[in-house]
């Protein structure tokens, strides 16, 4: 199924909102902190709803949804916990580049993840093995299984199982953010590889390798927009609650400010289109809105600290740890200065003004003219 | 690491506001912070983040080696005054250790800044405190057994409301200092206190009487070891870890009334002339963290072969030079407003002839009735409050304090422009420094927050400065004798 109706995707977007607020959000603490049992048992909450395979048909075991659903479903999930949203994310993208042979070996309620790489400097491939390495590669620490993502003008991928001789992966301790999706450093020493789906054939749900980066930036957008929604709906209750000067805080301009701020940052959606089948988003959109949440959650995140004030700094409270789940947003699948420079692309900057007359226009949106999903 | 500062001396940078000769010469100053630079790159960076990745385990563990390196280095006894052994040096000279030592790790460096807010109390008792506590410090800190102290002022309910007299007058006030024979009995928690776990004496604020606590408020020098006394918990902080924030808890603490710091109900003045003289070094600490960031990211740009070309790309050349841009000027920030409180709002205190009598006499004979009977009496202490009100003013204090809080909310904002903006150029896949950065970022977020919201830091620019407005920041020449709870007045 690709072609979701408003009432499905509402429904599909409450499931996914419960789940957050019911399961996820009372666990984010220990999943910060690195538990990999409740990642494990998250896992499996979310694998049992299907979210690990949202874009893959029924036949393999998928929801058969389309790639907008997929966004809605990480955005409420990212309201719960940005790391465990960021698995999802990376999961899902994983799993639909992969080739039909190979995703039919893969286990129910597995655990991928896609690692992007850069092409020669980071990753080589020769002779159909993979050498080189990856620092902090969000989701790779304890996953069943990688697809390495080279860049280029041709993009390529790359499936990895766990398990594959002269394959490294040594726990990212310093990770900062989004640490429900545990980071590795990847090392590959001559590492056998399968070629995942090359975009020319398999099922109507596949995600073409060259459009995974896009499915990247426009899932990071949808989870750092769930954060966004956290910090602004944590900071608002506590605003009406805490007392400084004899009233509420929020009738300080101070205070009321910045949370309008945050409103603001919300109200403003970027807007990703995506074809009739539901399966396209338009990259330039995605770049976008990747920067643009991003940089708008950092925002709206730092502000909520402000908000709680000294409180906010501590582990306890949880906001702290929105503040840094939303940096590591802006920093993923790249720095939002090197997602600028990407915006700039030759090949791309005669797209950006009828992008931009969409989202300050008239409101319509265009079909997806680039590449596609 | 590169090396990016200093490229001019302090000389070059302040030449009007710190002539040679004078008392804040600056020959000193240049070897105080070539030493101090000097420490932060032997002792404090080496550990940074072995000391961040254990306290983020354990909040409570705490390298007291490192304490006793900084006690070598003079770190302890920086704003101690002279006649009490320290080095006698004020907000100038606490802005210009912080720097330096937060340009290596601001938690390390947030023991020693919290340490001086904990010592800063007393030196407006004047010299009734020389030859106790503080001679104490000082002792300690010669004997490489240091001791370190800590203030205490936020409670649960009011964080910012007792940074402010207006605030505090509707402030949620639960603690109580209650007024029994010889002293007071203290109760309450304070909340968010910097070295108050290691802390072996507190200054800390309370009311004497919760229903009129800004007329009340008043400073109590407390010993950790009194019964009663209790560390419930130490927190577990988003950064500056290696600095421990605890709640401290109070239950009918018995403090004899020779630890009230000048006088019951002095409280709220002396909160303000405190929050003036440690806001410029909170300046200096964000410009450290900024600093931090620049020079980490610079030498990764110079030095690693993964940033190979970005030099060359005009968008690293132009965030590099905002950053520098922005360093600057949180730099002539808080030294602007550290001289100022240094030379006009405070400077005559300490060089007041009296004042400068009663140095000279040595500490044996001070120690000694009468000499000490009259130093501790109510008449002292009054005539301290006598001297702050012939070479100050109000107004000089309210303007210091308005250009304090400038430099602090300023400086933490560059300090999060910085961190972030570095964070970005490196990336996830940058290696070590990124751990650094990140460290140093959400270290960063706390001047935002500490010494007063910035916020509240800029409605105190807004009084001071754009309104010219003078707020009631001395102690009033003949107190309110308040009759207060339990009895005496």
């Amino acid at each position: 199924m690709t072609g979701t109706t408003i009432a499905e995707r509402i429904e599909i977007q409450a499931m996914a909102s419960e789940l957050a607020h019911r399961e996820l959000a009372p666990r984010a603490a220990a999943l910060d902190a690195g538990g990999q049992d409740v990642l494990t048992e998250c896992w499996r909450l979310l694998a049992e709803l299907g979210l690990d395979r949202v874009l893959l048909d029924e036949r393999q075991g998928g929801a058969g949804l389309g790639v907008a659903d997929l966004l809605a479903t990480i955005e409420e999930l990212a309201v719960g916990d940005g790391g465990i949203a960021m698995c999802v994310l990376l999961c899902n993208a994983a799993l639909a580049t992969l080739a039909d042979e190979h995703l039919a070996d893969v286990p129910a309620g597995a655990r991928w993840a896609l690692v992007p790489a850069a092409s020669g400097t980071e990753v080589t491939l020769s002779n159909g093995q993979l050498d080189g390495g990856v620092a902090c590669a969000l989701g790779a620490y304890g996953a069943d299984g990688l697809v390495i993502l080279l860049d280029g003008p041709e993009p390529a991928a790359w499936a990895v199982g766990a398990g594959a001789a002269g394959l490294t992966l040594e726990r990212d301790r310093p990770q900062m953010g989004l640490r429900a999706a545990p980071a590795a450093s990847v090392e590959l020493a001559g590492v056998s590889c399968a070629p995942a789906r090359d975009g020319s054939g398999g099922s109507a749900t596949a995600v073409n390798v060259a459009s995974a980066p896009a499915l990247l930036r426009a899932g990071t957008a949808a989870i750092a927009r769930g954060i966004s929604r956290r910090a602004y709906e944590t900071a608002l209750e506590y605003a009406h609650a805490r007392k400084q000067g004899g009233v509420t805080i929020i009738e300080h301009d101070a205070v009321s400010d910045m949370l309008s701020a945050m409103a603001v940052r919300l109200a403003l959606r970027p807007e990703i289109a995506s074809d009739p089948a539901g399966l396209a988003i338009d990259e330039v959109q995605a770049l976008a809105a990747k920067i643009a949440t991003t940089d708008a959650a950092v925002a709206s995140t730092t502000d909520a600290v402000q908000v709680f004030g000294g409180t906010g700094y501590m582990v306890e409270t949880g906001i702290e740890k929105l503040m840094r789940d939303a940096k590591y947003c802006q920093l993923f699948p790249e720095p939002n200065w090197v997602a600028h420079d990407e915006l700039m692309r030759p090949e791309r900057t005669s797209r950006v003004a009828p992008l931009t007359r969409t989202i300050a226009g008239n409101g319509e949106v265009r079909a997806p003219r680039g590449r596609v999903l | 690491m590169t090396s990016i500062t200093p490229e001019r001396s302090l000389r070059e940078r302040f030449p009007r506001l710190l002539p040679h000769g004078e008392r804040l010469d600056v020959g000193e100053l240049e070897r105080l912070r070539s030493r101090t630079r000097c420490f932060a790159e032997d002792h404090v960076r080496p550990r940074a983040l072995e000391i961040d990745r254990r306290t983020g385990e354990d909040p409570s563990w705490f390298d007291w080696d490192l304490v006793r390196a900084g006690g070598e280095q003079g770190m302890l006894g920086l704003l101690i005054p002279e006649p009490a052994g320290g080095a006698g040096g004020l907000a100038t000279q606490a802005a210009i250790v912080m720097e330096e030592l937060c340009a290596a790790c601001p938690g390390i460096a947030l023991i020693f800044g919290a340490h001086a807010l904990g010592v800063a109390p007393l030196l407006l008792g004047g010299p009734s405190q020389w030859d106790g506590v503080l001679a104490e410090l000082v002792q300690s800190e010669r004997t490489a057994k240091p001791l370190l102290m800590a203030c205490a002022i936020t409670e649960p309910e009011a964080g910012t409301d007792v940074e402010d007299p207006d605030l505090l007058r509707r402030a949620r006030i639960t603690s109580h200092a209650r007024r029994v024979p010889g002293g007071f009995r203290l109760s309450g928690t304070k909340r968010f206190i910097s070295n108050g776990s290691v802390a072996r004496w507190i200054t800390l604020l309370m009311p004497t009487d919760p229903r009129h606590p800004a007329e009340t408020w008043t400073c109590f020098l407390l010993d950790t070891r009194s019964e009663g006394f209790a560390v419930a918990r130490v927190e577990h902080k988003m950064g500056q870890r290696a600095c421990p924030a605890a709640e401290l808890t109070f239950d009918e603490v018995f403090v004899p009334d020779e630890r009230v710091v000048s006088r019951e109900g002095d409280g709220a003045a002396a909160t303000t002339i405190v929050l003036a003289c440690s806001r410029p070094p909170v300046g200096a600490i964000a410009t450290g963290v900024a600093r931090g960031a620049y020079e980490r990211v610079l030498g990764w740009l110079e030095e690693d072969r993964a940033a190979k070309g970005l030099l060359e790309r005009q968008h690293v050349q132009l965030a590099l030079a905002s950053m520098e841009e922005e360093i600057h000027l949180a730099r002539q920030l808080y030294m602007d407003a550290a001289t100022e409180l240094d030379h006009t709002a405070l400077g005559g205190v300490t060089s007041n002839p009296a004042v400068r009598a009663i140095a000279h006499v040595p500490a044996g004979v001070r120690r000694r009735a009468p000499m000490h009977g009259w130093l501790a009496s109510d008449r002292a202490r009054d005539a301290t409050i006598a001297l702050l009100h012939r070479t100050t003013s109000e107004r000089a204090v309210t303007r210091s304090l308005a250009l304090s809080s400038m430099a602090k909310a300023h400086g933490g904002d560059v300090a999060m422009l910085v961190t972030g903006a570095a964070l970005e150029l490196v990336g996830l896949r940058a290696g070590p420094v990124r751990a650094e950065l990140e460290k140093l970022w959400r270290d960063a977020k706390l001047t935002q927050i500490y010494e007063g919201t910035n916020q509240l830091n800029r409605l105190e620019v807004y009084r001071g400065l754009c309104r010219s407005e003078t707020i009631s920041c001395l102690p009033p020449l003949h107190p309110i004798r308040r009759k207060t709870e339990g009895g005496r007045s």
